[in-house]
């Protein structure tokens, strides 16, 4: 193999992991901090210039080979960065909610990874399962159902919506599962709006999380530290994220992920080797559900209120958009790409108003010149017990 | 020998067009059969209904007696019938491994609990597959063998259609279409293939091997018997010297080739 001198640059090993992740904490807490126009600016242009010197130099490639050879420390060092943000703004309201949704949406698009990036299944309408696990888990809590069980019941609910929604499609092939799903999407608010019982057009309020006896939406007090309820809800995202993160990634190292794959690539190739297309395409649709669901179910407890607002066609837009711009089928990228959708706009609130716009024009500047997203996938790689 | 596979009255209408037109043929055991005839005779046609991606118009396939026409791709596949596809079908992000894989979907085990929670178990049933393919890839060429995690997009035309048997052969077929393994290779190249694979095939007495293909070099040193087929209908059959002797074949097919 030839030698790479830039592949010096990057201490290797867990240290090397240990490295990038604090300097990308020390980036974040700058840019999170931020609050004036001017510093943010700086902070993004900077980012975005260190981002683009990697990019184009052969330093990208001694950090992903940093990376993937040191996996499990890698992972480590991700969930801890996140640990440090979540204690380091303890009591910053708005930056935790904002970190709150980053991993509640990332979650969300792993599932939709799982259905559009693994197995080739579109879904317009990721918003509304969502919005289903939201709806369920605040119907449910009001109804004295207690939360983990209602959250749970999201996720379960809108898996079932999908079966029975796409089942009949499914079996057959063609382009039928993206213009159900683009209708289901459409008629899911306006169902929402015109039923009273589900709050109608203004929404309903949402019980708080209350697991164990801990109510979720109160502020905290802990050694003599105050603590914004915000924190109990941003570790419950991160639990749920770093669950359904290791489970994506085992599906996709595993035969069921090949299966998936193969029904992507070329489903006559692989009914003549035995893979049943619809099973497969029903497990993909069901499991990403299941996650945009529970995901929805969680967000709707800490929003505490949820109106169709939330769930509406262009959600489900930005979700696939955030899957587009990550890159399909790339679990770390969805994790990237949903960084800069939320907070971007969020930070940088001059671009507020015409975010949806620079998210169209991002997704055509992808689609024509980086299709595999900014982290492509890699190769499949069985080889780690994780 | 007995019949392996047969077919009776076998009609396939696209619209108003006869792709196969009420052809009877059989297949027996341990043959090496040519399937030979001009461009849009029906062989391909034929490939497909026999594998279950066409249902035919009518007649009749029977696979070691049991009546196949109405089976899906997957039930076919199970009862030992594989093959290849003319223009090459591979998943070209996917590795060498992958793909062969792909192929071997029978063996594998899909339990939920083993795949994503006894990895350990997993793993090991991975490194059984690995080294399947690793020996079944270094028989064909050693060469290949050593970029069995490389994605299939980077291989030439003549690894890829290695990969391709691979991926047909790995899960022991009792019987194995091959649609024109030449298209897109040189005559070497080709003669080389064809080589690999009969020399795999001959290590089972009972091995059966259907092929199309146009290049008559390779149909004269490897088959054992040739169908001819035009406009869907079996012209004749026979062996090489026999059927290449017919004065149809001579003048509508072989004419330019000889
Ligand atoms: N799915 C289809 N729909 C419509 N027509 C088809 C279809 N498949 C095949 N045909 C037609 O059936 C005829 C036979 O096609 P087939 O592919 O079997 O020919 P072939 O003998 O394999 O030819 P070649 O040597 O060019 O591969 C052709 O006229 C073809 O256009
Ligand atoms: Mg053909």
């Amino acid at each position: 193999m030839r030698h790479h001198p830039s592949r010096d640059l990057i201490i290797p090993g867990p240290a090397g992991c240990v490295l990038m992740a604090t300097a990308l904490l020390a980036w974040s807490i700058l840019f999170l901090k931020a609050e004036e126009q001017i510093p943010i600016l700086v902070y993004m242009i900077s980012g975005s210039l260190l981002v683009l010197v990697a990019a184009l130099s052969d330093l990208h490639k001694s950090i992903s080979a940093t990376i993937s050879s040191n996996e499990s420390s890698w992972d480590k060092c991700m969930t801890l960065t996140l640990l440090a943000l979540i204690l380091i703004f303890h009591d910053d309201h708005y930056t935790l909610f904002l970190l709150g949704t980053i991993m509640v949406y990332a979650t969300a698009v792993l599932g939709l990874n799982v259905q559009l990036g693994y197995t080739g299944v579109i879904n317009f309408s990721a918003a509304s399962f969502f919005g289903i696990g939201s709806y369920t888990a605040a119907m449910s809590s009001a109804a004295g159902l207690p939360s983990l069980p209602a959250l749970l019941l999201g996720g379960i609910v809108a898996a079932l919506v999908g079966c029975v929604l796409l089942l009949p499609v499914l079996r057959t092939s063609g382009h039928y599962a993206a213009l159900v799903t683009m209708a289901f999407a459409l008629l899911f608010r306006v169902f929402l709006e015109v039923n009273e019982w589900f709050g109608g057009p203004q929404g309903i309020a949402v019980a708080p999380l209350t697991l164990f006896g801990l109510d979720f939406s109160q502020d905290m007090q802990l050694w003599g530290i105050e603590f914004s309820f915000y924190v109990k809800y941003d570790l419950a995202c991160l639990l749920l994220l770093v669950l359904a993160f290791g489970f994506v990634r085992r599906l996709e190292r595993s035969w069921l992920g090949l299966s998936m794959d193969a029904v992507r690539c070329d489903e006559t190739a692989g009914a003549c080797f035995g893979v049943d297309i619809a099973r497969w395409k029903i497990t993909a649709f069901t499991v990403g559900n299941l996650l945009s669901g529970l995901a929805g179910a969680l967000y709707a407890m800490m929003l505490a209120y949820i109106s169709p607002a939330n769930f509406a066609f262009p959600d489900s837009l930005l979700f696939l958009s955030i899957l587009l711009l990550g890159g399909m089928g790339n679990n770390w990228g969805v994790i990237l790409a949903t960084v800069f959708v939320v907070v971007i706009p969020e930070k940088f609130q001059v671009i507020q108003e015409y975010r949806y716009l620079i998210y169209a024009a991002l997704v055509l500047f992808m689609i024509l010149y980086r299709p595999m997203g900014l982290l492509p996938r890699k190769a499949r790689n069985y080889g780690r017990l994780s | 020998m007995s019949v392996l596979l047969s077919c009776t009255g076998l009609t396939m209408r696209f619209g108003g067009l006869t792709a196969l037109d009420s052809l009877d043929m059989a297949v027996e055991e341990g043959d090496v059969l040519g399937l030979v005839g001009p461009n849009g005779s029906g062989k391909t046609t034929f490939f497909n209904v026999a594998t279950g991606i066409y249902r035919p118009s009518s007649g009749k396939v029977l696979f070691q007696d049991e009546d196949i026409t109405a089976k899906s791709p997957q039930e076919i596949y199970r009862m030992g019938i594989a093959r290849t596809f003319q223009r090459s079908r591979l998943c070209l992000d996917l590795t060498v491994f992958d793909n062969i894989m792909i192929g071997n979907h029978k063996n594998l085990d899909f339990g939920i609990i083993h795949n994503l929670f006894k990895r350990r178990s997993f793993m090991a049933e991975y490194e059984d597959n690995l080294e399947k393919a690793r020996s079944m890839l270094h028989a064909l060429n050693p060469a290949l063998a050593k970029r069995i995690h490389q994605p299939v997009g980077l291989l030439n035309m003549i690894d890829r259609r290695r990969v391709e048997v691979c991926r047909a052969l790995v899960s022991k077929p009792k019987l194995l279409f091959l649609d024109e393994p030449s298209a897109g290779m040189t005559h070497d190249e080709t003669r080389r293939l064809m080589d690999e694979v009969l020399a795999f095939s001959r290590a089972d007495e009972k091995f059966t091997l259907v092929l199309i293909e146009h290049e008559m070099e390779v149909i004269r040193r490897t088959t054992n018997r040739c169908i001819v087929l035009n406009f869907g209908r079996k012209l004749c059959e026979g062996d090489y010297e026999s059927v290449t002797a017919d004065p149809f074949v001579q003048e509508a097919y072989l004419g330019t080739d000889l």
